[in-house]
């Protein structure tokens, strides 16, 4: 018995969510999703632990708050200029500086944690990948047993599943 | 995983109706009439024992208060027609409209503050020349009446057409219907845009003219993203109180439905600190004492200070951190105990707004107070008890919920 590739294109992310609801329920193989957009719906579906990406953010941030501080309280004690009486610290105009930069970096260190962690770029594409996935069609690469194949072909069918290909895991596309 | 929880929603809802009667029935209009009672006994004893400016103070906090979570959770439910909400299906359009009627109450309110007038505005008993135009008597109280009556008009017509099964069938059409009726395409902006301007109008009238030196331009808005946020909130709360009074069947025990709430009283409450801190900022910057005064009367004279710092805690430290993370928003202890939290400080917002101007160096609550707060809320409890019972029925009724609910 050997292992096949059966590849389904969508419409839109909510027919290809619940095919992969499905295809989680009866465990079925393993399967690949290809979303042209950032999908929620697809997310919860797959149901994949949180990216660590938002750690990366995180510390984006605070290194970003504590860059503020030290820009604004360092050159202010550097240069020591009064300004209508204030105390040479005050905060009010430095939360400016400090939320600014807390951007700043926290979106510099998230964009290359997401280029990191993700492997971007690359040439080379999963198998089963196919241009539309990157147009206007949402799609599932189901492995699984020929046995199977079958089970999985009118599961995906049911969910709405604009065109169906089965492919020998031997010859990808 | 949303659309199996609304088929078992459908699934439950269609085996048994709930008796509405149960969520806002006779013992709230009584509860409420007592309320009334008492507020009223408070106010008639501190006029005629001669602590009226105490009772007015209260009175005019009240009155912009409740006309706040009252008309900002009208514009909730009109901001949904302008985003083309479908996330709770037509319970949350409800929920926003159920406080309305409080609109007009708070219209007729709103005159009673003429025979309290020399009391509570400096400038009736000491004129300012430059602004005498603007500030006196006839024009304020003909101006805001005019605004409040309009605001109610505009108000009620867009919740009887929101009410009406046009917009019902776009509010819980998944894909059939594309766009609400054209009416309430019409009404819900004008609502929203209207908002902004009364309000402004309201609170450069109702509160910064009690300070009339004292200038913001940014102020109105400052004030209506308040009243606006204490409209998101009194709908969560109302939300969190009713999921467990409407048995196993209503909507509010649909987890995407209440991060939803979380979500809007979250974003809000950052909305409404990052336009404190904008105010805040210039007026450091510019460090005129004509400008300065308003703020360290507030922040850095005592007995007020900790006040204000309260209002930053409840409003917008609470709900921040707490309500960070999906699970918090989701876990309705939570959303309910900061929702009764931020409108709390809601409210000692106004207070901090209002009676520092008045009575710079004592904080004047007291019973009087307390039981005139007290008042004015029965009056809004009990002039949302009909609206309660649409959100009951249309959270019981089973009705489908749109794809975009998450």
């Amino acid at each position: 018995m050997s292992t096949i590739a059966i590849i389904s294109s969508f419409a839109d992310d909510t027919r290809c969510a619940r095919a992969i609801e499905q295809l989680r329920e009866a465990e079925l193989g393993d399967f690949n999703t290809f979303s042209p957009i950032p999908s929620h719906k697809i997310e919860y579906a797959i149901g994949r632990s949180k990216s660590p990406v938002r750690w990366l953010v995180l510390a984006g941030g605070i290194s970003g708050v504590l860059t503020g501080l030290a820009i604004t309280i360092g050159t202010t004690y550097e240069w020591g200029l009064n300004a209508g009486g204030k105390p040479l610290v005050s905060w009010p105009p430095f939360i400016v500086i400090c939320f600014e930069l807390m951007v700043l970096l926290g979106g510099i260190f998230g964009f290359l944690g997401v280029l990191m962690l993700s492997g971007v770029p690359t040439t080379e594409t999963a198998p089963g990948y196919d241009g539309r996935f990157g147009g206007d069609r949402f799609g599932i690469v189901v492995r699984c047993d020929e046995a199977q194949a079958e089970r999985v072909e009118s599961m995906l069918k049911e969910s709405g599943a604009e065109e169906i290909v089965r492919e020998d895991e031997a010859q990808p596309r | 995983m949303s659309s199996n929880l609304q088929l078992a929603h459908r699934k439950r809802a269609a085996t048994k109706p709930q008796a509405v009667e149960s969520v806002a029935g006779a013992t709230m209009k009584a509860a409420a009439g007592a309320m009334i009672v008492l507020g009223a006994i408070a106010f008639v004893v501190a006029l005629s024992r001669g602590r009226a400016a105490i009772a007015w103070e209260a009175y005019l906090v009240n009155l912009l208060f409740f006309l706040g979570v009252a008309q900002g959770a009208v514009v909730a439910s009109s901001s949904f027609y302008l985003t083309q909400a479908k996330w709770g299906g037509s319970t949350p359009y409800r929920l926003g409209e159920a406080f309305a009627p409080f609109l007009w109450v708070g219209f007729f309110l709103f005159f009673g503050l003429y025979f309290g007038r020399s009391l509570i505005f400096p400038w009736v008993t000491h004129p300012i020349a430059q602004k005498a135009a603007w500030l006196n008597t006839p024009f304020l109280f003909a101006r805001d009446g005019i605004a409040l009556g309009a605001m109610a008009v505009a108000s009620f017509a867009f919740i009887r057409v929101s009410r009406g099964d046009g917009a019902r069938a776009w509010t819980i059409a998944t894909d059939e219907i594309e766009l609400p009726p054209h009416s309430i395409r019409v009404l819900a902006p004008v609502v929203a845009v209207l908002f902004a301007a009364v309000y402004s109008l309201i609170a450069f009238d109702l509160v910064m003219s009690l300070a009339p030196v004292w200038r913001s331009t940014l102020f109105g808005w400052y004030f209506f993203a308040g009243c606006f946020w204490s409209g998101v909130t009194a709908m969560a709360l109302t939300a969190v109180v009713l999921r467990g009074r409407l048995g196993e069947n209503n909507l509010f025990t649909n987890p995407t439905v209440m991060h939803d709430l979380g979500k809007m009283v979250f974003a809000f409450s950052v909305f409404w600190i990052y336009l404190l801190f904008a105010q805040y900022i210039v007026i450091w910057y510019g460090d005129l004492p004509v400008e300065t005064f308003f703020i360290v009367q507030r922040v850095h004279h005592m007995p007020w200070s900790p006040l204000s710092v309260a209002c930053v805690v409840l409003i917008w430290l609470i709900p921040f951190t707490l309500l960070m993370s999906v699970r918090a928003k989701k876990t309705p202890v939570i959303l309910g105990t900061v929702s009764a939290l931020g409108l709390a400080g809601m409210w000692l917002e106004r207070y901090v707004l209002v009676v520092p101007s008045l009575s710079l160096d004592a904080i004047p609550f007291g019973a009087t107070q307390f039981l005139i707060s007290i008042g004015f809320l029965g009056v809004f409890l009990l002039s949302a008890v009909p609206g309660l019972n649409r959100v009951a029925q249309a959270a019981t009724s089973g009705e489908p919920v749109g794809d975009d609910a998450e």
